[in-house]
């Protein structure tokens, strides 16, 4: 049987005047399937929406189209009245008679008007229910690390009351945190009990994750530990697996001098320097010393910092000749314009140049040869110490990790898509996380932000036990579908998977959950087996019909 | 009684980030905000896409502005300040002042009935820009003709559900919440106390902000003095960054000039850009790719100019220093764009000495120390975004999670202390 649609049109108090509304309510009286045609100054106003309210009421109409202003501004106020009124919200069509329409024309424009509520009318009538539903969820937390970043989130999480596992490769916790012991002061022992202490916290130390199955919610997570395997389930999962460097001389060749051994050099990473800082036993102390940094990658902030605090840390222990050979200094974080400053300040020499310095051996010191701009001229140097240019990069692992979870990474290898609907700590899966340096080159500002973003973003999702979803928003039909698995391939969020139904035929299904309703599987499926409702092909044709009609 | 609401002063983008995770998380928010509209800085800030996203998230704000608005569990409160403070974590009690709203919001149908009657120039009642939150108009006193002694009831007559008053007045309110976030945000940089580089003096002569404002309202980028598409630009780094007052670099200012040239040099790839800077910052997620790709088309100088003058034919005359040959050039271009860095909102101490929160040297409120990014030096007060320190959207997003993930961790505390006790 034909649903019962109401319509209402709106003036907006008069703001659309060119519109004839008298002749519009007439012709909109004739379509097929409306009961009854409203026309009002002040719909979205507390009194016209009691109006609608009563009239739908009254009428008893089953499906509501609302002539007026843009669904930008008022959709979601329409939506209640819905529901107010009895009716599913979803059961409503807007045309917008307002911006589309009266205000982009002159003259009269009431035959557009009444084209554009007949395109809703015929849309309406197609319109599906869509119900909400609390869908269960585990709360329980998977952080896979054991640094700081991963340290910090399972007790912030602990202290908003959920229980976390905390999943480290290496035999103790507390891995990477020696630059922020020496530049910050901070104590990783006392992080390291806080966790063993904590009663929402689990370690699993050498320990690794080999398969994960499942979604937002409900993962299922296997992992393998000394002495076997274990199955878990978790439902969010948050990856700190931190990052890790890499000499650029190794991966750069260009930075070699031609034909010439410089191994057994005095080249070392920062790494190794920050050693050589914090050994007193040194049997001579450098004398003149080269740092150098953003010719291999010119898009790392995080050279910067660690040139400038090991550069400073040296002057004051040795009161060494410092040179630091660069292109650009990184000075977008906090605090760094400040630490650099005081660099200079303490005697600490900058030279910018363009190309990469030339590096060669020379009575066994190492020689740096850089055209400096500011000097117009090339600088020649031999220090005893070069402290050589890194690449920042994810640490070890990450690429397995991104296909346990299939998840996509970044242009450098790093966690997270380049998607800026997906900044701070969110991944295109639903329920899995990114904090750190497993996600960019981050300094410990950021770091500690997004340590409290991932927490509260877990909170929402886990700590009430159940999520409310809209079901069915997009559906596959087990009718139509023949298991192409184009759609699987497809779903970024990782939201279709194949059941068995009838016994035996095997069809994709698209989890609530996990769904982000971006419409990537409607468009492409073949069999032309899933819909997504709102958008149904029908719903779409039949307001392309109505304008053919008229 | 302990309180659970929280309250977050200023509704930029980190402000409205802060409320909606905790309105998401069941709490109640109070948003107040010292303008009309919604929004801040970040609100003003144009869409800066090519043929693919240039990842500005100008976008992701306007999303998160929309959904903080309607939603139940946040109050807001436009037109607000604070005015007195007292009590502890927990138990805060603030006094709010309601400037008057002449226009009611909720009467408000965005219809611009009221503007067409409007005689004066420019308009005394507006809507504040095209996608303003919320929609409904503001009404200018300094421009309105009866707050200059005048007879005028047009907006008045001309308003279909009369939602315009005049006999308004101040309003002042207590609200009791459990802690506070101060998301405040940044004064843009004046770049007229740079006197030398002739901005409000040249007409061709405008800031980063002005072109984000010109491309949201327009679209795309013609001379102010002619109306015809510029040929050869300037843009000038770290103007009010890194410099004697500023003892900090702004973060934004490489970023959303390179993509401004990007978005130029897509529109009139004959247009002719150069970049006058210190040092490239081109980092960040997202931005390796955008440089790589841009790099080659926009000449990039090493040093600031000191001086524009402007000959009588229009041009701009830039000096600066070629620092690689060592000596002073000119250049000509018939557009200079001053890339204004962030600046700590001027009346940060007022606020401050009401909260009892610190001031650092820079003139941002100051974090309790290395290891936070959001407490302040008072337990239950925290800060969220720009007013700490310069970021950019996505990292002044992530700064307004983060502390209303501390706040929520704060009351969850005191909560489970008080039922230990």
């Amino acid at each position: 049987m034909e649903p019962k649609i109401g319509v209402f049109l709106c003036n907006c108090g008069g703001a659309i005047n060119n519109i004839d509304f008298d002749a519009a309510v007439k012709k909109v009286a004739k379509f097929p399937g409306v009961t009854c045609v409203n026309l009002s100054s002040d719909l979205c106003l507390e009194k016209g929406r009691e109006k609608m309210i009563s009239c739908i009421r009254g009428e008893n109409i089953e499906r509501v189209v609302v002539a007026a202003c843009s669904p930008e501004f008022q959709e979601h106020i329409f939506r209640e009245v819905l529901e107010k009124a009895g009716l599913n919200g979803h059961l409503l069509s807007m045309a917008n008679i307002r911006e589309q329409c009266s205000w982009t024309h002159d003259g009269d424009v009431t035959e557009k008007a009444v084209e554009l509520v007949k395109m809703a009318v015929n849309r309406v009538r197609l319109l599906q229910p869509m119900e909400k539903k609390e869908l269960p969820v585990n709360r329980e937390v998977l952080v896979v690390g054991g640094g700081f970043s991963a340290s910090n989130t399972a007790l912030q999480l602990s202290r908003v009351g959920l229980r976390t596992t905390l999943l480290e490769k290496e035999a103790v916790l507390g891995a990477g945190t020696e630059e922020l012991e020496s530049f910050y002061g901070f104590d990783t022992g006392s992080m390291i009990s806080a966790v063993e202490v904590d009663k929402n916290i689990e370690v699993l130390t050498s320990a690794q994750m080999t398969e994960v199955g499942g979604k937002i919610g409900d993962f299922s997570v296997r992992i393998r530990q000394e002495g076997g395997e274990i199955l878990r389930k978790y439902g969010a999962i948050v990856l700190a697996t931190g990052h890790q460097t890499e000499l650029a001389l190794d991966s750069e060749p260009q930075l070699r001098a031609e034909g010439e051994a410089i191994s057994g050099l005095n080249i070392v990473s920062q790494e190794q320097f920050c050693c050589m800082l914090g050994n007193s036993g040194l049997e001579t102390e450098p004398k003149t010393i080269g740092f150098m940094f953003d010719f291999s990658d010119e898009n790392s902030r995080f050279p910067t910092l660690t040139t400038l605090n090991n550069a400073l840390a040296a002057k004051k222990k040795w009161g060494s000749e410092i040179y630091v050979f660069c292109k650009n200094v990184k000075v977008d974080s906090e605090g760094m314009e400040k630490l650099y400053r005081e660099a200079r300040d303490c005697g600490v020499v900058f030279l910018k140049s363009e190309a990469p310095p030339r590096i060669t051996a020379e009575n066994g010191r190492v020689k740096i040869e850089a055209k400096d701009v500011f000097l117009g001229e090339d600088v020649i140097l031999a220090c005893d110490v070069l402290v050589a240019e890194e690449l920042y990069l994810p640490a070890e692992g990450a690429e397995n990790l991104s296909s346990l979870l299939s998840i996509r990474r970044d242009s450098k290898g790093f966690f997270q898509d380049e998607n800026v609907h997906l900044y701070p700590v969110g991944s295109e899966k639903k329920g899995i996380f990114f904090i750190g340096g497993c996600r960019g080159d981050l300094d410990l500002g950021r770091v500690l932000t997004d340590i409290s973003s991932v927490v509260m973003k877990v909170h929402e999702l886990l700590s009430s036990g159940k999520i409310l979803v809209e079901l069915e928003k997009v559906k596959a039909d087990p009718q139509k579908c023949v298991a192409c698995l184009t759609c699987i391939r497809v779903c970024p969020h990782g939201a279709i998977q194949l059941v068995r139904v009838d016994g035996s035929k095997e069809v994709a299904e698209i989890s609530d959950l996990a769904c982000d309703a971006c419409g990537i599987c409607a468009a492409i499926c073949p069999a032309k087996a899933i819909k997504f409702q709102g958008y149904r092909d029908e719903e779409i044709l039949a307001q392309i019909e109505a304008i053919q009609e008229l | 009684m302990e309180s659970k609401n929280v309250l977050v002063v200023g509704s930029g983008i980190s402000g409205v980030a802060s409320a909606l995770e905790l309105a998401n998380a069941g709490v109640s928010v109070y948003l107040i905000e010292k303008e009309a509209v919604v929004g801040g800085h970040s609100a003003s800030f144009c869409c800066k896409a090519t043929d693919i996203c240039s990842k500005c998230s100008a976008c992701v704000v306007f999303d998160k502005i929309k959904e903080a608005v309607i939603h139940p569990q946040i109050t807001l409160l436009t037109n607000s300040t604070i005015k007195k403070l007292s009590g502890e974590l927990g138990n805060f009690r603030v006094e709010i002042i309601h400037r008057p709203q002449y226009v009611d919001e909720e009467k408000c149908i965005a219809c611009g009935l009221c503007t067409d009657v409007c005689p004066t120039d420019p308009k005394a009642i507006y809507s504040p820009f095209a996608e303003a939150t919320p929609f409904s108009y503001i009404l200018d006193e300094g421009l309105c003709l009866r707050f200059k002694g005048e007879k005028c009831d047009l907006c008045l007559e001309s308003c279909p559900t009369k939602a315009i008053e005049f006999e308004l007045k101040a309003k002042e309110q207590e609200l009791s919440v459990g802690a506070i976030i101060v998301a405040t945000g940044f004064d843009v940089f004046d770049a007229r106390e740079k006197g030398s580089l002739g901005y409000g003096r040249y007409t061709n002569v405008l800031t980063g902000l002005d072109l984000e404002q010109i491309f949201t309202r327009e679209g795309y980028l013609r001379l102010p003095t002619n109306g015809k598409e510029p040929q050869n630009i300037a843009f000038i780094q770290c103007i009010g960054s890194r410099d004697e007052g500023h003892g900090y670099c702004s973060q934004v200012c490489c970023k959303y000039a390179m993509k401004l040239a990007g978005l130029i040099k897509y529109q009139n790839p004959d247009t002719q850009v150069t970049i006058f800077y210190i040092d490239l910052q081109t980092t960040g997620k997202g931005f390796a790719q955008f440089y790589e790709k841009y790099k080659e088309s926009i000449r990039f100088v090493r040093g600031v100019p000191v001086e524009i003058l402007q000959s009588s034919s229009g041009e701009l005359e830039v000096r600066f220093e070629d620092i690689s040959q060592g000596k002073v050039c000119r250049d000509n271009f018939d557009l200079v764009v001053l890339s204004v860095g962030i600046s700590p909102r001027k009346n940060s101490w007022d606020l401050a000495r009401i909260l009892g929160i610190n001031l650092a040297d820079d003139g941002f409120f100051d974090k309790k120390d290395s290891l936070s990014c959001n407490e302040t030096n008072v337990d239950g007060i925290f800060l969220a975004g720009t007013c700490q320190g310069p970021k950019d959207i996505p990292d002044s997003i992530a700064h307004g999670i983060a502390a209303a993930s501390k706040a929520m961790q704060m009351l969850a505390e005191s909560a489970s202390r008080r039922r230990g006790n």
